[in-house]
């Protein structure tokens, strides 16, 4: 008995998403656009067919003609009440299933981790500030691209030296406030070395649209070698090593903002 | 469709015997209580007649649809191409905010609040609202706060940082123009139009429906106006709350939203989160009222599961207040809130799941007629079932995490708020002919539908697709160019739907057909029961339901007779002692009045003050005599509309049912909603208080007055003053006019007493350096205990006035505004009980 509840929980575990949180975020996201799409073709497509069925020149517009509503009556309650409920608890349970079934993610996303973990992570400090977005790693030294290395736990602790700002890295599937005078803490693992492109998600002022930074993921070796190096090279400029790895990176949607990245507002202060 | 054609039997006789022939009702048009005639300029500006109020309502709603439609537009062109076209950095965010800002408060709800002006009196058979010259009031206030905020363009540039205004890049350091402050001084205005117009008709609502009306048998749309003017009370006044601190740091220099606080800037997402959530509610609820209504007619269904739907609505009006933190999963709430706010989430969209299913059954066996209203009810219903279904996607927190900032949540808040516009673009055909007493061109409708429809999903359906744009950003990943560029086509075509409707509802104004007063049939709402458009008293006779459906009792008009003969139709009210008085009395002598120039003259002073305002930390000449100017003609025209109420008369009793408000008089009950938003509005600056001080430190926080003496000293000077205002009210009752006007002034002289023992700490606050903008302490002292000046100045001013008035006999025999001044003044009283341990000693 108890191993049957335990066989459960474990099989029900087995059906929440883990891993990086591209693959979190991918795998929850198709399901409910599944489930989205069926459903709204369900409704939708009833709600059609009765308007359609029960038109006043069609078959089917009489049916009803022995009760039909007159001016200066009062409400009264109407009929149907069992279908009503029928299809409300129907839509309760789909809807709250599938948010508990992605809170357990949440939990994971959410969740501390262990001390191993926290010894193999890498923490960076990002401070968001009006236009640009300066990264300062453990050794002290920043720079105004995100270095990192490919399959390793990242720690973003993101704060803003002036206004609200949001730090997004969409590709990584990685985001969240940057708030002055508080800390937002978010995390990702890049698999993929290449390069990705970083947004402000908060309206800051002129500067937002252009308010972006390049992300680059290096393979380990690498990112070693160019983080060794980070103090001898002036803040924002230690990126030639990455140059070579770009032939394996996907083509997410961080990619195609490069070609436009030297819009008008680019000009404002990408390296102030 | 052969609709016209089907017979007209069908129509249950057996009502519409007890109702006069509507259509050729003769209104005498000649004597409208001093109202000049519809063709008169004059009328428009003087008028508080319910009907008249909806029509301006409609048509400057209207107006601000069309400034913020060509924003839209202007966004969509910079769009066309990454890095954009024709708009600088500068003026795309302003184009973006003023857009937002436009259309969710000077269109949305307006839109919204024309037709309730019109309908909701008419449905519930009150003659006008029970403060017709305060809903002009409202009316004024609200068009004047849209050029106040038209104004603001031309003051080197508007507010520019979005319209959910995030701090700290809404103080000065990061928004210096004129116009940013000119922006969210003209938001205050409207915000006190909102408030007095939720006072209005919830005073109304519940207080004056026709016997038989209870609330259980309200017409859904005077329901959903019912919910929404409910949770506008509370969430506008926590946006007052929010706007007055707002501007304060940008006017007066207080420093709550400055970036080096910490708590600052959450606090704002707080308040503003705390109101704009109930907001999204606000501007939908009226709409889906509308939607209920048209669908009923055009299906001729009643609606199936009537009081579950109710029993949703109200429940989701209560938890809107409990789901804003959802708008911040990504600031630094923690797992246990997260989870909370998820849970509320998904429980505020389960009602309206059974609110669309009541709506797709109610077509069940109907006899659906596809004519505009029902296109547009019907499309509406669809766009908001997708918007539902997207913000599902919202509500679970992981995917919430990405799709924060981006297109997703702008495709998904314009399904669900342009749905509800569709809904309400439905209601203007709907009752078009009920206010202009001509039918609209029924093909140019469909065509306006059409166009409407697939322009709507060619516009926002892309935003899905490329729903990894940034949002409010005009770069985005050259991939998604295509969506945009089908989205900025879509735009157009929706704007040029539009003018389809202009030029249909223009013509038609001229040469349309005449419309009767049922142009539908298989309608119910009493509106239908009266002439299209109805005479400016609304009904033939006393609307009751009593006899179980709705008749028109033959005791219209000023005849002594009026109680007698509703006791013959055998009814019995609750109220029936104090209002039936209260109509002997009045309703013998004399009718409504419909017409007043001091509600307009108020918002002229109103906006003079804010404008200067808006300029006076500059200290341009021009903006201080403005602010003088506006505040001279203000304590005038308010001094006016108060002389004026002697002689103005508003709606007066009997009325039917006043559930559960049956034995407090209108006025009574409108001062009592006005300070359960007070209420909301200091317990709104005490909550920031508390907040900022929380994540300060409490304890390292410095209390501000060295010495709690003097403000033990203005809590006893205040109570005695209050005893002094009980005191008046007795002398009053008794018929005292020296025991009044004594009392009174013992109150003007204890509250004189309050302020200057507050000026003196005050001055030598200063005289040490200790001012608004020195520090977060400072500032949250200063201004919070100011804005309780403020409300003792206000009462100082109405005592000054009442002393006047007393002086010359006044209250003797009708103590009431003493009365209900008392109740303001014992508010001001309770309020400083808790000011003054938080700011003096804690």
């Amino acid at each position: 008995m108890n191993g049957d509840v335990i066989q459960l929980v474990v099989q029900v575990d087995d059906l929440i998403p883990r891993g990086t949180r591209m693959n979190v975020f991918e795998s929850i996201y198709w399901v409910f656009i599944a489930l989205g799409t069926l459903v709204g073709i369900i409704v939708i497509g009833y709600m059609t067919y009765s308007a359609y069925r029960y038109r006043s020149t069609g078959d089917h517009a009489a049916d009803g003609d022995d009760d039909r509503p007159y001016l200066g009556e009062l409400p009264t309650g109407g009929g149907k009440g069992r279908k009503l409920f029928l299809s409300f608890a129907l839509s309760a349970v789909v809807v709250i299933s599938l948010i508990v079934w992605t809170y357990g993610t949440l939990l994971y996303v959410e969740s501390p981790v262990s001390a191993q973990e926290a010894d193999e992570e890498l923490e960076i400090q990002v401070v968001g500030q009006q236009f640009a977005w300066e990264f300062i790693y453990p050794n002290g030294e920043s720079s105004f691209e995100l270095h990192v290395p490919a399959d390793q736990r990242v720690r973003l602790v993101v704060t803003s030296d002036d206004v609200f700002h949001n730090f997004g890295i969409p590709a990584l599937r990685a985001k969240t406030d940057a708030i002055p005078g508080q800390t937002t803490e978010t995390w990702f693992i890049a698999e993929q070395p290449g390069e990705y492109q970083a947004h402000c998600y908060e309206l800051c002022g002129a500067g937002h649209s252009g308010m972006n930074a390049k992300v680059v993921v290096m393979e380990p070796s690498a990112y070693e070698e160019w983080y060794a190096s980070m103090g001898e090279n002036a803040s924002g400029n230690g990126s030639g090593d990455a140059s070579g790895e770009n032939a394996t990176a996907t083509p997410t949607a961080g990619n195609g903002t490069n070609a436009s990245g030297t819009a008008s507002t680019n000009a404002s202060e990408n390296t102030s | 469709m052969s609709d016209d054609t089907t017979p007209r039997e069908t129509d249950g006789g057996h009502a519409t015997a007890d109702l006069p022939a509507t259509g050729d009702h003769v209104h005498e048009s000649s004597h409208e209580h001093g109202l000049p005639p519809m063709e008169s300029i004059r009328r428009w500006f003087v008028t508080t007649n319910h009907k008249d109020v909806g029509i301006l309502y409609v048509v400057t709603a209207l107006f601000f649809l069309v400034f913020g439609g060509v924003l839209a537009l202007l966004i969509r062109v910079q769009l066309l191409e990454p890095g954009g076209t024709i708009l600088t950095d500068a003026a795309y965010n302003q184009a973006v905010s003023s857009h937002g800002l436009l259309m969710v408060f000077w269109f949305l709800s307006p839109f919204a609040f024309g037709f309730a002006n019109y309908v909701v009196p008419l449905q519930i058979g009150a003659k006008d609202l029970a403060f017709p010259r305060l809903n002009a009031l409202s009316y004024w206030l609200y068009l004047f706060s849209g050029v106040l905020f038209g104004i603001s363009f031309f003051q080197g540039g508007t507010f520019s940082g979005g319209w959910t205004m995030y701090a700290p890049l809404n103080v000065p350091i990061y928004m210096p123009n004129i116009g940013a402050t000119t922006a969210i001084l003209a938001l205050l205005m409207f915000t006190a139009s909102v408030t007095v117009g939720s006072v209005n008709f919830l005073t109304t609502i519940h207080r004056m429906r026709a016997p038989g009306l209870t609330l259980r048998r309200m017409p859904l749309f005077t329901w959903t106006i019912l919910l929404t003017v409910w949770m506008m009370l509370f969430a506008f006044a926590a946006l007052l709350a929010a706007l007055i601190i707002l501007s304060s740091d940008r006017i007066l220099g207080t420093v709550y939203f400055a970036a080096t606080d910490a708590g600052g800037s959450v606090l704002w997402a707080h308040l503003f989160w705390f109101f704009g959530h109930p907001e999204v509610y606000i501007v939908f609820f009226p709409a889906l009222g509308a939607m209920a209504e048209i669908f009923q007619t055009f299906t001729g269904r009643r609606i199936v599961g009537r009081k579950w739907f109710i029993a949703a609505m109200v429940l989701v009006a209560l938890q809107s207040f409990l789901v804003w933190m959802h708008h911040m999963f990504l600031t630094s709430i923690n797992l246990p809130v997260k989870t909370l706010f998820m849970a509320t989430t998904i429980g505020i969209s389960l009602p309206f799941d059974l609110m669309v299913f009541a709506l797709i059954y109610t077509t069940i066996k109907g006899r659906i007629r596809f004519k505009t209203p029902f296109l547009f009810a019907f499309g509406a219903l669809a766009l908001f079932i997708l918007g539902g279904i997207t913000g599902v996607f919202l509500g679970a927190v992981v995917l919430d995490f990405e799709f924060r900032g981006t297109y997703w949540v702008v495709a998904h808040f314009h399904y669900v708020m342009v749905g509800g516009v569709t809904g309400l673009v439905g209601a203007i055909y709907y009752w078009y002919p009920k206010m202009t007493g001509r039918m609209y061109d029924e093909f140019l409708g469909k065509v306006h539908f059409g166009m409407y429809f697939v322009g709507f999903n060619l516009v926002y359906f892309p935003m899905f697709l490329a729903w990894e744009t940034p949002r409010r950003v005009f770069d985005y990943p050259a991939v998604f160019q295509p969506w945009h560029q089908l989205a900025t086509a879509g735009a157009f075509l929706l704007g040029a739907s539009f003018l389809v409707m202009f030029y249909n509802f223009y013509v038609s104004l001229v040469s349309g057909e005449e419309a009767a007063g049922d142009p539908w049939r298989y309608v119910t709402t009493a509106e239908w029961a009266v002439p299209s458009p109805p005479p400016l008293e609304n009904y033939p006779g006393r609307p009751s339901y009593d006899g179980g459906s709705l008749q028109f009792l033959e005791d219209m008009g000023p005849r002594p007779s009026g109680i007698a003969a509703a006791d013959g139709s055998g009814e019995t009210r609750s109220d029936g002692g104090v209002a039936a008085v209260d109509g002997a009395l009045t309703g013998e002598s004399h009718e409504e009045s419909h017409a007043s120039i001091w509600p307009f003259g108020i918002s002229v002073a109103g906006f003079l003050v804010l404008l200067g305002l808006s300029g006076l930390p500059s200290g341009a000449t021009l903006y201080v005599t403005l602010t003088v100017a506006g505040f001279g003609l203000g304590l005038y025209t308010l001094v006016g509309m108060a002389r004026e109420s002697q002689t103005f008369h508003g709606p007066s009793g009997p009325f039917g049912e006043s559930w559960p408000f049956a034995r407090v008089e209108n006025t009574k009950l409108g001062m009592w909603f006005f300070l359960a938003s007070d209420v909301v509005l200091f317990g709104a600056f005490i909550g920031a208080y508390v907040f900022i001080r929380v994540a300060f430190g409490w304890s390292a926080w410095e209390i501000v007055p060295h010495d709690p003496i003097p403000g033990l000293m203005n809590t006893y000077i205040l109570l005695t003053s209050s005893f002094a205002v009980v005191l008046a009210m007795v002398a009053a009752q008794k018929g005292s006019r020296n025991g009044l006007v004594v009392s009174l002034l013992v109150t003007l002289l204890l509250g004189v007493g309050f302020l200057g023992n507050k000026g003196i700490e005050w001055y030598e606050l200063y005289h040490e350096g200790q001012w608004l903008s020195t520090s977060v302490e400072t500032s949250t002292y200063f201004l919070t205990t100011g804005l309780h000046a403020a409300h003792v100045i206000v009462g100082l001013v109405i005592v000054c006035y009442m002393l006047v008035r007393a002086w010359g006999g006044a209250y003797l025999d009708d103590d009431r505004p003493v009365e209900y001044f008392g109740l303001y003044w014992h508010f001001v009283d309770i309020v400083w009980l808790f000011l003054f341990p938080l700011f003096y000693i804690l």
